[in-house]
């Protein structure tokens, strides 16, 4: 790298929250050195060597511009913060030390000489600012996952790009589903971009937006293929839209001799009010797929009577500018949305993205089957059918799942109930509310109605009844208790911090299973890092087990004990792997 | 569900029906029991179609030793796809339930442009075009050539179907839409034009349109060979006086004339060439002249000539007159008569006559006598024939003129002969046009009525019901109109008179353009657009006024206020942007948002598109669709009723618009399960005069309270209706009248009309 430096203004921070101190920062290619205004203040020298990461903040309208160095905890408390006075600059240091870090770490693997995770971790680093703002963002709105990314990307246990690999879904779906929805185009019509006189000369102004140019594009078939035709062979854009516009004013004044003295004149304007033969095999082809009960086409062949009246052929040159066929034509234009997804702005892509749609819908074609199909599901009158002949029915949609099975439960067990009596031995499958439910119905029945028969046996009784209490007490405490007042959790002080445990604890273990088997020293390293946060979470498992009061213990060992085995299990892999390995190595 | 209707059993491919449907049938058997005609008016939305084709089916299964055959005419070639896809609900339920013995052959028979697959004829974008297409190939004497040339295209699907013997062939039975015949024909490389012009002798249905009865050009081919054992069905018959007027109307432009001249000397030029080739040939027509016309019977199906059953039997066996068997005589007196109607289109002024005066003019100037212009029409197709033209579609201006000498030369009266020198409304425009125009619809259903035991005239609108006997001249045997019992009150018609300024809206001349209207009605449908979910539908008076209000709209900003809410769709003369801007715009309506759609009475989406369930919740009938009240033909008419069946013109008026505005608002319901709101935007709709002449139907929902809204409270009412009708019900109707028959109800009900008797 050449000898290079970086020297902005800016404010270095220790916390978001502080104002900071005005000053001068330089970087070099080894050390970072603020140069505070004030003179009294402290003179900041930064070794690169000793930063390990570097965060920096969204774009936004009422933001500061921040970079986050992540440094030595020796060095200055571990952080220091600059903030910037507008991105560009933000972004040129934060290019910068990337860079450097990229450098470094680059170096650092091929000492150890092992060239693939560096491009893997080379290629994680190069990501896109749009990519960048949306990891932020998911951190951002969850902040579970925030929480985790602090703890173990920023304590170094996980890189950013390993953290990110196991959620990959969390992006991908993300963007597909900011993808699904696109913008359409206006319901109103553009009726005429207005012309905006200038009040004293004779000029006048037209805007033209992106967006109405596309519009045009798609709304008037023949401006987008003169637009193909001489765009830029023939004139450059302005020159064409300038025509269009001239022709446009010359009808709005409804001057149509001028335009069509214009249009005699002037090819690219006649080709403005050409009818395209395109257009009309397009609509043929379409009318192919349109429902035969709304074919009007058809009818003009079995109309024997209007023999004579030929059609007169339309004046092309006003069709253009019929009122009845713009409304038509926009609509459904409307109607078929804009085809595929093209940033506004440059013309001439999007008049060829337009071209290639058009291309693309001539291949769908709807089958003659479905077309019929349709036609006997219009014909048929649905409310003679009976209601259970496959009359479609709204799908169920559940806004609290729990209350809804409870409601449900609560049915269940009335027609239990009402079952008078099933002589049918209880299923020791039911489950617990459901037994206990209909027992309880059982008990009450016969305090009213007196035990007209033994209709359970007493020793099946007994035996559900053991159950029945064994199997409440044990999940009446278990974490996704039924009512929130019998839920052990919520009455734990240290609820989130067991709830966060068990997050990590599962995000580590995720990583920790994913890494086997352990075919590269990356891996090696990752897996001993991991092992070391996890032992680390199990002894703070252990304390949160001990710290509570005894009658408290059981359950919070039930509910610990599953995250312990899980890290016991995982603890034991690795020592017989690492002692395999020691094995195989001896050997 | 099966029941008895009397003797009959019927299959009813649903498991309830609604009792005006078992009333319906009942009727309609009854009628049939008697060989007799009748005229049924029931609401739109009360499944008319499956009552009817339910009942002649079974019908004719419950008697084979008389099989019935049931034709069936629909007004467009949609209505016929509907038709048919009713038809096939119903013949898979009862072949279910009967197995082999139900099965029946129905078919659908449109123009060679809707049956053809030939890829380049079907190409032909207009139908004479994809006619002269198929004639060119498939014509007897260009098969015969083509065998011993082999560059002579012909067509390989109409020689495979040739081939294999078509006499005997039966297709498999099972209901065949057009789409069906195409293809089978595609798949058995055999011809569906002429394979469905085969079957329709064998078939137990035909589904056709009407212009293949009621038109003397067409029927004459298509429907000769039915027997009387026939029961003919007129669906959505309201219109079907001006059918049977239009088909026997012509009209002759200077175009025509023109054309039909170079068509004349095109045919000399053929018969000198001939005479210096083949002057056997024309010594055969002669020939065949002189036995008469009957012998044409035996000429092959391709060669077949429309041919004109408007002529009596006796004149088919007489010769033709003598002056006109020679063909280079023949073309002489058309070219007489050519010159002769050039000169009469040379007027100055409006000129109107009665065909006695006409024909007499004629003899008088061109020598040319009214037998002689009887045989015209066959004498000329005689001729092309016999000069083996096949490019036909060339040929339409001369034959256009022999069907204007036929018809003057057959009737004497009910016709008026109207030549105009330019179009009312664009006096400076020399456009002279010279109508022969039919004022009497019987004359075209007469042969139809005559010739087949029972024929059904049957609509949603058939209101005043005792008007149609005497258009059309008929005497029914059962005449009656169904009301509509319903489970809730599912249509909610209303009458506006004023905006929301409280003053008076209307599409009177006067009023019309007049821009307090305009924003009114604009006003109007911006509101309801904006409160009422799915669809709405609105129906002006005519293409031009919509065009007229729709710009006013865009130019004041209404229209854009509009599209905020909703999509707008809007009717053109051109057929196809039509179609897809209905395709489109019940596409937008499954979308959940909704979309407006203009639409014009008389138009033809007012004639046979429904707009049910969500594709239509409020309809708008902006206006009283009055027919154009200065057009001469329309007052010649006028003047021909009051004379003849003594109806008074206003009357007739009145009448007419009505039935056109209740077909348009009658489109939205389709079941007792859907609902729509009806507004008649008009003050006249208050007056009781045009009122009345509504549907009862539809009369009998329309409130007191809903006589004289204005734009706020209609928008109120219109509310308050959707809100009701979001609301749960019974379906079997819970007090009083029951709304839905099952089996159970039919069969305590025995033989007794359901609509006698209270539940």
């Amino acid at each position: 790298m050449a000898t290079r430096q970086v020297v902005v203004r800016c404010n270095y921070k220790t916390t978001v929250k502080d104002p900071g101190v005005k000053g001068v920062l330089i970087m070099m290619e080894d050390r970072i050195i603020f140069t505070p205004n004030d003179p009294t203040s402290v003179k900041l020298t930064i070794g690169l060597e000793s930063v390990h990461k570097h965060l920096f903040n969204r774009k936004g309208n009422h933001k500061e511009a921040l970079l986050n160095l992540i440094l030595d905890t020796a060095i200055n408390g571990g952080r220091c913060i600059f903030e910037f006075e507008n991105f560009s600059e933000r972004d040129v240091c934060w290019e910068f030390i990337s860079k450097f870090l990229t450098n470094k770490l680059q170096s650092k693997k091929s000492c150890r000489k092992d060239p693939k995770p560096v491009s893997e971790i080379f290629s994680a680093e190069q990501l896109s600012t749009a990519e960048m703002d949306f990891r932020m963002k998911l951190l951002e709105e969850n902040n579970e996952l925030q929480k985790l990314h602090k703890q173990f990307v920023l304590s170094g246990v996980l890189s950013e790009s390993e953290f990110w690999v196991t959620r990959k879904e969390l992006l991908s779906t993300d963007a597909s589903k900011a993808l699904k929805q696109r913008v359409g185009f206006k319901s109103a019509m553009i009726t005429d971009i207005n012309p905006v006189p200038d009040g004293r000369s004779n000029k006048v102004t037209f805007n033209l937006t992106p967006e109405i140019i596309d519009q045009i594009f798609a709304e008037k078939p023949a401006v987008h293929k003169a637009y193909l035709k001489f765009v830029p062979y023939k004139f450059l854009e302005v020159e064409f839209w300038r025509k269009y516009c001239r022709a446009k004013y010359l009808y709005k004044e409804s001057n149509v001799a001028a335009v069509v003295a214009a249009a005699d004149d002037d090819e690219v304007i006649a080709s403005f009010f050409k009818g395209d033969e395109t257009v009309a095999n397009d609509s043929r082809r379409k009318l192919r797929r349109v429902d035969p009960t709304l074919d009007m086409e058809a009818d003009q062949g079995d109309d024997y009577m209007h023999r004579d009246e030929s059609k007169g052929a339309i004046d092309l040159k006003c069709d253009e500018y019929n009122l009845s066929h713009n409304l038509n034509r926009h609509a459904a234009v409307v109607l078929q949305g804009r085809a595929e997804h093209v940033a506004l702005g440059n013309t001439w892509t999007v008049a060829e993205a337009l071209s290639r749609s058009k291309q693309a819908g001539l291949d769908e074609s709807a089958t003659q089957a479905a077309r019929m199909e349709m036609v006997y599901r219009m014909v048929a009158i649905e409310d003679l059918q009976d209601p259970h002949h496959k009359l479609p029915f709204a799908p169920l949609s559940i806004k609290d799942p729990r209350q809804y099975y409870d409601f449900q439960h609560a049915n269940a067990v009335r027609n239990v109930g009402d079952a008078e009596f099933s002589t049918k031995p209880i299923s020791h499958d039911l489950n617990t509310q459901h037994t206990w439910g209909s027992l309880k119905n059982l008990i009450s029945d016969m305090r009213e109605n007196g035990f007209s028969d033994p209709v359970v046996r007493p020793d099946v009784a007994l035996k559900v009844l053991k159950d029945l209490t064994q199997h409440h007490s044990s999940t009446k405490y278990h974490i996704i208790g039924k009512s929130p007042q019998e839920n052990i959790l919520d009455r734990l002080e240290n609820k989130k911090e067991v709830l966060h445990h068990s997050a990590s604890t599962q995000e580590l273990l995720k990583h920790f299973w994913s890494s086997y088997p352990i075919t590269t020293s990356y891996h090696f390293t990752k897996v001993s890092r991991l092992i070391d946060a996890m032992s680390e979470i199990y002894l703070k498992l252990q304390g949160i087990k001990e710290s509570v009061q005894s009658d408290f213990r059981h359950q919070i060992s039930q509910l610990v004990q599953p995250m312990l085995h899980a890290l016991d299990a995982a603890f034991g892999h690795y020592d017989t792997h690492t002692q395999n390995r020691g094995l195989g190595k001896t050997q | 569900m099966k029941f008895q209707i009397e003797e009959i059993t019927v299959y009813f491919p649903y498991d309830h029906i609604y009792p005006e449907q078992y009333s319906y049938m009942l009727d309609l058997k009854r009628a049939l029991d008697a060989k007799g005609h009748c005229l049924l008016e029931m609401p739109t939305g009360t499944g008319k179609t499956i009552a009817l084709l339910s009942l002649i089916t079974s019908y004719s299964l419950s008697k084979p030793q008389t099989p019935i055959k049931l034709l069936y005419c629909t007004r467009t070639v949609h209505e016929m796809e509907k038709t048919l896809a009713e038809l096939r609900l119903l013949y898979t339920y009862q072949v279910k339930h009967l197995g082999e013995s139900a099965q029946i052959l129905a078919i659908g028979l449109s123009s060679r442009k809707n049956l053809c697959v030939n890829p380049n004829v079907v190409s032909g974008s207009t139908r004479d075009s994809v006619d002269a297409g198929c004639r060119k190939r498939t014509a007897s004497w260009v098969r015969e050539l083509a065998s011993t040339n082999p560059n002579i295209e012909t067509c390989q699907f109409f020689d495979n179907f040739d081939r294999m013997g078509s006499d005997n062939y039966v297709l498999p039975a099972g209901v065949y839409t057009l789409q069906d015949l195409r293809s089978f024909g595609k798949e058995k490389g055999w011809c569906p034009y002429y394979l469905a012009r085969r079957m329709v002798r064998l078939a137990n249905v035909v589904v056709y349109s009407y212009q293949y009865l009621l038109d003397p050009k067409v029927s004459g081919i298509i429907s000769q060979e039915m027997q009387r054992e026939c029961v003919v069905v007129f669906d959505e018959a309201h219109n079907i006086d001006n059918v049977c007027i239009e088909a026997l109307s012509v009209s002759v432009r200077r175009q025509t004339l023109e054309g039909a001249t170079r068509n004349l000397s095109k045919m000399a030029q053929e018969i000198d060439r001939l005479k210096a080739t083949d002057a056997g040939r024309l010594r055969a027509e002669y020939n065949r002249l002189v036995d008469g016309l009957a012998q044409r019977g035996n000429l092959p199906i391709t060669d077949a000539w429309l041919s004109n059953p408007a002529l009596p039997d006796d004149i088919l066996k007489e010769a033709v007159p003598g002056n006109i068997r020679k063909s280079e005589h023949f073309l002489s007196v058309l070219r007489r008569l050519v010159q002769y109607l050039k000169g009469r289109l040379e007027t100055e002024n409006v000129e109107k006559e009665g065909p006695v005066s006409f024909v007499a003019s004629i003899n008088a100037q061109a020598g040319i006598d009214q037998k002689m212009m009887k045989f015209f029409y066959d004498r000329l197709h005689s001729l092309m024939l016999t000069l083996e033209i096949t490019d036909t579609d060339e040929f339409l201006h001369i034959q256009t003129i022999c069907d204007f000498a036929t018809l003057v030369g057959t009737y004497t009266r009910g016709f008026s002969i109207i030549i105009e020198p330019f179009d009312e409304r664009m006096p400076h425009i020399p456009d002279p046009v010279l109508q022969l125009s039919c004022h009497d619809a019987s004359l075209a259903i007469k042969p139809v009525f005559d010739r087949f035991q029972s024929v059904v005239i049957t609509s949603g609108t058939l209101s005043p019901i005792d008007l149609y006997p005497r258009l059309l001249n008929f005497h029914p045997v059962i005449s009656r109109s169904f009301t509509m019992s319903l489970t809730r009150d599912c249509i909610c018609p209303m009458v506006l008179t004023r905006g929301s300024d409280q003053l008076p809206v209307s599409t009177k001349f006067d009023m019309r353009s007049d821009p307090g209207v305009v924003r009114n009605y604009g006003r109007l449908l911006l509101e309801m657009a904006a409160a009422v979910p799915d669809g709405i539908v609105c129906f002006f008076v005519s293409y031009s006024y919509m065009d007229g209000i729709v710009n006013s709209w865009n130019e004041v900003g209404i229209l854009q206020e509009i599209m905020q809410h909703k999509l707008v769709f809007i009717e053109t003369q051109d057929v196809v942007e039509t179609t897809l801007a209905l395709d489109n715009y019940r596409r937008a309506c499954d979308c959940g948002r909704g979309a407006i759609f203009f639409s014009v009475a008389r138009g033809k989406v007012a004639e046979g598109i429904d707009f049910d369930r969500h594709y239509g919740r409020l309809v708008i009938m902006y206006g009283v669709p009055f027919q154009y009240t200065l057009s001469r033909i329309l007052l010649a008419r006028l003047e021909y009723l009051r004379e003849t069946f003594q109806i008074k013109e206003g009357d007739f008026l009145t009448f007419d618009a009505l039935r056109q505005a209740a077909q348009c608002v009658g489109r939205v319901i389709r079941s007792k399960a859907d609902y729509g709101m009806m507004i008649f935007a008009d003050k006249r709709y208050s007056r009781h005069d045009k009122r009345s002449k509504l549907p009862g139907w539809i009369l009998s929902h329309l409130r007191d309270a809903h006589l004289n809204l204005s734009t706020d409270m209609a928008l109120h009412i219109a509310r308050e209706f959707l809100r009701k009708m979001a609301q749960p019900y019974d379906k079997a109707g819970s007090s009083g009248k029951k709304t839905l028959l099952s089996q159970e109800d039919l069969e305590k009900l025995g033989d007794r009309d359901p609509a006698d008797m209270l539940f």
